[in-house]
């Protein structure tokens, strides 16, 4: 089997190949028979293992964990169960790492993200993926491969700029959306996804290479990804200098690879934008209102960043806005795009710079975007990592012990509410009609599981996770309060202040006790509606040693 | 989807280990197969396509005429044609004996 090529082995035998000769244990067996609920459900046959296998063993001698991806089994995406395999594989070798006893995480990523079928669960369980990544990597190395014939995509490709090393092969692709996704939403002049040529431009591993956002580009042989994994693991430094700080946390440069990026301007904007507008968003005036200010000079800056003071409390508010004048025309509805992502980070980063060593500000992030950016110069430049350098700081920040709390006013989907707003240490949401939280547009959910959207309507009945509505979001355990507000156009004064003693009653909350996202786990409502990811987690435990 | 239980007089070999082979991509399968826990050998089948009771009688009667073995096998298939499915049943025992 030497030499051969990687990508045409299974996730088991691709597992296997990383670990050294004979020391492959694989936890949560096809026998374990953890498979998903969900599928059957929407007459979809599962599989033994979800998708997902996990492999204690070592490398070159040391402790290692590896979680591998099918990514012939469901396009490789990741469902409750096969998430939280990897979640659960992640948080254990962070106990371990955390005592004193190192595991080096392996992440071998083929797969095209959230599992459709699965929506908010597919959300709840990557945001817990990426606060275990950004902690255990403060421990041990936490190596991701991309080295499959899927790629690596969607909340998953978040992960992947997550990791502190990240290893691709000449037939691995990189990026947030896929090429399907990216027409559907933005239409064919924007992204032709039958272009091969332009995809491999575009999300390719040799382009990742070219512009620093992987680390090394191997050939898709068994022998030179173990062998050149099995190196760096045994050479690894696990306090990375100054200079090798992780990319999700270089501001400055990568700020100044966009500032210097010449857009490519000959795509025609799409003609059905949306009426957002900074006049009847959601998010601009919950912002106005909860800092009382109006200065900011709404429409000219999509990510706004305001200090005020409650009672005895500091507070970061963050929002993401309209903005008519944005230079990446694909971000001007207020989505989170190539600059918002940075500016995020830059925002937060700055306050954890300016309260070192002293009380840590709160940092609340107001919830209403409609999407991540679609578009070829936002793959181009990797929204992937972008939207990771959001993800990082809000997680680098409750760390560090600032309480975070996400309000959600509007629109909270998919990979921007995972990079603003998922890693917050509490979530409260308005119960209103029109707040929605989802993974994909109807269409695209359409055009990628191959249903008619009548279909898809139904299904919300059945599998809860795929509902839209605020409530059914809140059923799955992720809300710590739902506050009625009477119709979210009418910002009376009443209801502006009763938000804000609840925003309040929260940060105190958390000054006692910071919740981690998988902490998630503990609330009532999600005893049922997250069985399986408790089930996973503890059978992962119980068969870790 | 369509789930369908077959059951089959069980032959004189035991299996030995438990065994996993293939995946629920298009035109392929999973196939899991282990000792079996009755006097029978017992198969469960989920397939993608509906209405094709009749042709996995068939083939699966064709597998334990050609094995004289006692199993119990779990099938978890996404449209592979007959002689993939023999295929990866002769490959799961194989490796079981």
């Amino acid at each position: 089997m030497k030499g051969e090529s990687f990508s045409e082995r299974t996730a088991r035998e691709r597992a296997r190949v990383l670990l050294d000769q004979g020391t492959f244990r694989e936890l949560l067996d096809p026998f374990a028979r953890l498979e998903s609920p969900h599928l059957p459900l929407q007459g979809i046959v599962p599989q033994s293992d979800d998708g997902v296998v996990v492999a204690r063993g070592r490398i070159r001698g040391k402790e290692a964990v590896v979680a591998s991806v099918e990514g012939g089994f469901q396009g490789g995406s990741i469902g409750e169960v096969g998430g939280s395999k990897i979640a659960g594989a992640l948080e254990m070798a962070l106990r371990d790492s955390a005592r004193g006893r190192p595991i080096i995480a392996v992440l071998v990523l083929d797969t095209a993200g959230i599992r459709l079928q699965e929506a908010n669960l597919g959300i709840l369980v990557l945001s817990e993926i990426h606060a275990a990544i950004v902690e255990l990597r403060r421990y041990v190395p936490v190596v991701g491969v991309i080295a499959g014939k899927i790629g690596c995509f969607g909340g998953m490709g978040i992960a992947a700029a997550l990791c502190s090393l990240l290893i691709g092969s000449e037939i691995g692709r990189l990026g947030l959306n896929g090429p399907e996704v990216i027409e559907q939403e933005a239409g064919i002049a924007e992204f032709d996804s039958t272009d091969r040529q332009l995809i491999w431009k575009t999300m390719g591993c040799r382009q990742r290479m070219q512009i620093g956002q992987i680390d090394l580009l191997v050939p898709d042989s068994e022998t030179a990804l173990a062998e050149t994994i099995a190196e760096h693991c045994e050479n690894a430094r696990v306090e990375p200098s100054a200079a090798q700080r992780p990319r999700t946390q270089q501001i400055d440069l990568q700020q100044k690879k966009i500032s210097d990026y010449p857009l490519l301007e000959r795509i025609p904007e799409r003609t059905n934008f949306s009426a957002r507008t900074s006049a009847n968003s959601h998010g601009l005036r919950w912002f106005q209102a909860l800092t009382a200010n109006s200065a900011g000079t709404p429409g000219t800056e999509p990510v706004l960043a305001s200090d005020v003071q409650w009672g005895g409390e500091t507070v970061r508010a963050i929002a993401v806005v309209p903005n008519r004048a944005a230079r990446f025309p694909r971000a001007r509805d207020g989505q989170v795009g190539i600059e918002e992502g940075w500016k995020i980070a830059r925002s937060i980063r700055e306050a954890i710079i300016a309260d070192e060593g002293r009380e840590k500000r709160a940092l609340l992030a107001i919830v209403d975007v409609p999407g991540q950016a679609f578009g070829l110069n936002e793959e181009i430049l990797g929204l992937h990592l972008s939207l990771a350098s959001a993800v990082d700081a809000y997680a680098t920040a409750r760390r560090a012990g600032h309480p975070t709390v996400a309000l959600i006013v509007g629109k909270a989907i998919s990979g921007a509410f995972l990079a603003h707003g998922l890693q917050c240490s509490q979530i409260l949401a308005l119960d209103d009609e029109s707040v929605e939280v989802h993974v994909m547009s109807e269409t695209s959910v359409a055009r990628v599981t191959r249903r008619s959207p009548e279909e898809i309507a139904s299904l919300a009945d059945l599998v809860r996770a795929t509902a839209r509505d605020i409530r059914s979001f809140a059923s799955l355990g992720a809300v710590d309060q739902l506050v009625k507000c009477g119709g979210s156009d009418s910002l009376d004064a009443r209801c502006v202040e009763s938000v804000r003693a609840k925003i309040l009653e929260a940060i105190g909350e958390i000054r006692m006790f910071a919740r981690e996202p998988r902490m998630r786990l503990d609330s009532p409502a999600s005893q049922e509606s997250r069985k399986m990811s408790r089930i996973v987690r503890k059978a992962l435990e119980a068969e870790w040693d | 989807m369509e789930t369908l239980n077959f059951e089959f007089p069980a032959g004189s070999r035991g299996v030995i280990r438990r065994v996993q082979v293939g995946i629920v991509a298009s035109g392929n399968l999973e196939v899991l197969l282990e000792p079996a826990a009755n006097a029978y050998s017992s198969v469960r089948v989920r397939t993608s396509a509906s209405g094709y009771s009749g042709t996995w009688k068939a083939l699966l009667q064709v597998f334990f005429e050609r094995h004289d073995v006692a199993a119990c096998i779990e099938i978890n298939d996404c449209g592979a044609s007959p002689p993939v499915v023999l295929l990866r049943l002769e490959q799961a025992l194989e490796e079981s004996l």
